[in-house]
């Protein structure tokens, strides 16, 4: 099942026939989607689905062999790397331990694409706005001023997020942002991104495991297995026994949750009672 | 540490970095007298010590140390690794080799004002940084790590040439070479300062001007690249520009081992990992640094002069770690 891709200009992002083969291994196998502005997009599947390829391709880091990508109706070919900085902005799975910049330090960076781009450069009273905006919304003001190597896994993604932020893109990507977290902080950062995309028109697209995150708060699911985009769904139409067997090839249970009416995978109890003899 | 504060350690270490170019020059065996300063083309004792020997000797000192302290700052962020120097590309097994042949096989020229053995040196450090690139290119990606990888191999296959060399050369061609091997500033002169000060001053500038580049590559390439830099870009105009003035420094030095590795790291301690600051902190430790070694290295022996790579380590090694446990006895 494909989306039909088409030339429409309220698509902020449009991919064609994306195709990129390493080797033996088939990393993505003519994928195209079309996103639209203020669409909040998950993308699910079993590791190795080629999700995290696709949004490298997305943000031009890794270059498919055949396809296109337009974003903002500019193709990425032709895009250089400050102005898709200024159209889109990424949060990484997780920043490594080992970086030793202040928070601010941190966030400050996010603004490289709309400065002057070399030399010595002030932040502008805009850019300080945005960061200001940013640290707020993610709640870490008392944070600024420490080191990313002295905060808890919760903390540093906060950090990682509020950095895109300060970015200020009308796109959002982000990879797995809770793949490391416990389940408090799954929540508040589940909590932040919710609030962000209510509050302002960006476009956000993410990669996620949590299939019940991502039937509760996104308007599209995509389902991708072994490079291809299987299914490109609503999240009710999505959360069905037979779509989510063909993109996990396991069976699932499934509940409406008790508030929304939204379906909800549940814990298999027969493969629990397989591991307890 | 607030900027502010960064600041102001910065003033202080400028401020140190010149009072070691304004006293070093002084400090010797022989005590010259305080007027040579007015007579810079007298030609008696004291002034020719003074002005042709000890002053380009500092000079040279102040522009190496500088440059390899920087080249270890940019070569640390690029390849995200605490234990790469500005040699770790191969740059410095290059030159070495270049060297080990030309003594060895004895070949005696110069052109252009340079001896025999600096063109050697030149000519090994460029066919380095050449071949180094050329290997990531054939892999098809020029990333760090790849360079990384082609520079190691390139440094242990060159290093076994230049050993071959050694065993197989008489007793005198092989003391020549490792005392070279060593890094030594005493062929300083005001030549040798003036060849040497366009390769560390056009790294500096460029340098400088990637501040903020260099932040965002020591996290990573995809942040940097998603912040907007044109990653490969970046690094290949880093690469050649620190490889060239490290070419030019131990062309003219010899391979100074440890300012490049360690006075970075120092910096970093003193200043936090922010290369608005670090560039400067860097340039001026490494600078104030290696001069300082290589007075200790004029004055510690009155028979014969110590190369002054040994006392970099000496002094350097036992330095930084006493800079690290009292950091972190501060921390904790």
């Amino acid at each position: 099942m494909q989306t039909n891709v088409q030339n429409d200009p309220k698509h902020i992002i449009q991919a064609l026939g994306l195709t990129l083969r390493i080797g033996s291994t088939q990393l993505l196998d003519d994928a195209s989607l079309a996103i639209s502005t203020g669409e909040r997009l998950a993308i699910v599947g079993p590791n190795g689905a080629g999700k995290t390829t696709l949004i490298r391709c997305l943000l031009g880091l890794t270059q498919p062999n055949s396809g296109s990508i337009k974003v903002n109706g500019c193709l990425l070919s032709q895009t250089s790397r400050a102005e898709l900085a200024r159209q889109i902005a990424y949060v990484p799975q997780q920043l490594a331990e080992r970086i030793s910049f202040t928070a601010i330090e941190f966030i400050n960076m996010s603004r490289y694409a709309q400065g002057s781009g070399a030399g010595i450069h002030q932040l502008d009273e805009y850019g300080a706005q945005a960061i200001e905006n940013a640290i707020e919304r993610t709640g870490i003001s008392h944070l600024k001023h420490q080191s990313l190597s002295t905060m808890s896994g919760g903390e540093r993604q906060r950090v990682n997020i509020a950095a895109a932020l300060a970015q200020q893109t009308p796109i959002l990507i982000l990879d797995e942002p809770t793949a490391h977290l416990d389940p408090k902080q799954r929540e508040l950062i589940h909590e932040l991104l919710t609030n962000i995309t209510q509050d302002q028109e960006i476009t956000l697209m993410v990669i996620t495991h949590d299939l019940n995150w991502a039937s509760a708060n996104f308007d599209r699911i995509i389902g991708m297995k072994d490079g291809q985009i299987m299914i490109d769904a609503q999240p009710n139409a999505f959360m069905q026994k037979e779509v989510l067997m063909q993109v996990f090839e396991t069976e699932l249970l499934l509940h409406p949750h008790p508030e929304t009416g939204r379906p909800m995978v549940l814990p298999n109890s027969s493969t629990n009672l397989q591991l307890k003899p | 540490m607030t900027d502010r504060n960064k600041f102001k350690r910065l003033i202080i270490m400028l401020g140190l970095t010149l009072a070691c170019a304004l006293i070093t020059p002084w400090l010797g065996h022989h005590l010259t007298s305080p007027n040579v300063i007015l007579r810079p083309m007298a030609d008696d004792v004291d002034a020719i010590i003074f002005w042709q020997i000890r002053l380009p000797r500092v000079l040279l000192s102040l522009l190496a140390g500088a440059g390899l302290s920087l080249g270890g700052v940019v070569f640390q962020a690029l390849f995200r690794n605490p234990l790469a120097t500005p040699f770790t590309l191969g740059v410095a097994s290059g030159a070495s080799l270049g060297v080990t042949l030309a003594i060895v096989t004895g070949i005696h020229f110069s052109l252009l004002g340079l001896s025999g053995t600096s063109l050697a040196a030149l000519s090994g450090a460029i066919i380095s940084i050449v071949l180094v690139y050329g290997i990531a290119r054939a892999t098809g990606k020029t990333s760090p790590s790849t360079m990384l990888l082609g520079g190691v191999a390139i440094s242990f296959f060159f290093s076994s040439l230049i050993l071959l060399l050694q065993y197989l050369s008489d007793p005198g061609s092989s003391f020549r070479v490792l005392h070279w091997l060593m890094g030594d500033l005493s062929r300083a002169s005001i030549d040798s300062v003036l060849q040497l000060a366009p390769f560390v001053i056009s790294g500096i500038i460029i340098v400088s001007t990637l501040h903020r580049e260099l932040n965002l590559l020591s996290i990573t390439d995809d942040i940097a690249a998603s912040r907007g830099v044109n990653v490969q870009r970046t690094q290949m105009l880093l690469f050649f520009a620190v490889s060239l003035m490290v070419a030019g420094i131990i062309t003219v030095c010899g391979p100074i081992g440890f300012v490049g590795i360690m006075a970075p790291h120092i910096c970093r301690l003193l200043i936090g990992p922010n290369h608005r600051f670090l560039i400067p902190a860097s340039i001026l430790f490494g600078a104030s640094f290696l001069a300082l070694c290589d007075t200790l290295a004029r004055n510690i022996s009155s028979t014969a002069e110590v190369p002054v790579g040994i006392v970099t380590a000496i002094l350097g090694g036992p330095f930084f770690l006493w800079l690290l446990l009292s950091k972190n006895r501060l921390a904790s």
